[in-house]
């Protein structure tokens, strides 16, 4: 391939520079589905723009951009009855606080665990933290930001959990504007196929 | 990831496989289309081995809808069924014309006759694929549950990662 690299390499050299830049959008929580779908987009999307990169004499970097997205939900203020007869109550501010605090402690670090993943891979990667719905906060963002394409993990849940709990990959499958890719975990399905 | 340097066709891995659904639809074209455009470039067609697929509906399907009792559904069948036969034929024909388009070769085309959903997971199982690929006609949640929806079953089905495509909607 690289002997033929001489001719070839003008044409790729203008096809690079047409390349499409992908702005993916990764949705990240605790689940190990989403960074196993971060790790599986990373080795085949954004290999598609390091082997044309590595053929050609050009050093291009790999122009691809991924938002790596997190959304908390929202905490809700509930009242704690206090005293022993339980006739005050008031929201224990300092109950709510500490798990503010937990919850933005848990967010930093499974977003900078996604981003060294992605620096590992010499992606460039941005990471944001949203608050709320996830579903409507992921395909807010998703079109905000204009992106070309949201990858999202999928817990593999059956049809009735997933009536039961709802599925964030499924609203977003059916809102998101962009195209979606649900990258599902690793099969125990060859199991179950017969 | 090594990029193999001879020509020939061993490759030190085995190549990932992506299907990407086809029917006459303008919806799965421009999902082919985008597909083409993101992950194949510049006729970089090293990287993922295209496949596509397009499940011609079986004739007594498509006659069976259009009531229970159709007393001349026999005569009728043949015809119906070279009619799909063309039909088909058009669909994979201008699918390949847009691939070579795109200068992606060495592409594989398969035309196979059933239900959509079916056809497409045992598509995904029989060349090991990586991505399904499909496009999305956009229905709401009515038509979705009255209609039903193959990039739903095959999202949930499929033993690949799957991607829907969506047409924008061009009322900007």
């Amino acid at each position: 391939m690289e002997e033929l690299g001489g001719g070839v390499d003008q044409v790729r050299g203008g096809a690079e520079e047409r390349r499409m830049k992908m702005k993916v959008m990764v949705a990240i929580d605790e689940s190990d589905g989403s960074f196993y779908a971060l790790n599986w987009a990373l080795d085949n999307i954004f290999n598609v723009m390091t082997s044309t990169s590595t053929i050609g004499t050009s050093t291009h970097e790999n122009e691809g951009m991924v938002f790596l997205v997190h959304v908390e939900p929202i905490f809700h203020n509930y009242v704690y009855p206090i005293g022993p007869s339980g006739a005050a109550f008031y929201p224990a501010s300092v109950v709510v606080d500490s798990v503010k605090k937990g919850q933005q402690e848990r967010s930093a670090a499974l977003l900078s665990r996604a981003l060294q993943i992605c620096k590992d891979k010499q992606i460039k990667a941005e990471s944001v933290i949203l608050n709320g719905d996830p579903r409507e906060m992921i395909c807010q963002a998703a079109e905000q930001m204009q992106v070309d394409l949201l990858i999202m993990g999928s817990r593999g849940l059956g049809k009735l959990q997933r009536a039961f709990l709802g599925s964030v990959s499924d609203y977003c499958a059916h809102h998101a504007k962009a195209p979606i890719l649900i990258v599902k975990p690793p099969d125990e399905h060859h199991k179950k196929h017969s | 990831m090594a990029t193999s340097k001879d020509e020939s066709s061993e490759k030190a891995q085995p190549q990932p496989v992506m299907v990407v659904a086809i029917d006459e639809s303008d919806h799965s074209a421009y999902a082919l289309r985008w597909t083409l455009d993101h992950f194949f470039t510049a006729g970089n067609d090293s990287v993922f081995k295209l496949v596509l697929v397009h499940a011609r509906p079986s004739a007594t399907s498509s006659v069976g809808l259009a009531g229970p009792v159709y007393a001349g559904a026999a005569e009728v069948l043949p015809i119906v069924d070279s009619d799909l036969r063309k039909i088909a034929a058009r669909v994979a024909d201008s699918a390949k014309q847009l691939c070579i388009k795109k200068s992606v070769n060495n592409v594989i085309v398969e035309v196979v006759e059933g239900d959509p959903r079916n056809v497409l997971c045992d598509t995904v199982d029989k060349y090991h694929a990586s991505i399904l690929v499909v496009g999305s006609h956009g229905y709401g949640a009515i038509k979705r549950a009255v209609l039903g929806s193959v990039s739903d079953y095959c999202a949930h089905h499929a033993h690949c990662s799957v991607m829907i495509v969506k047409k924008p909607k061009t009322k900007h």
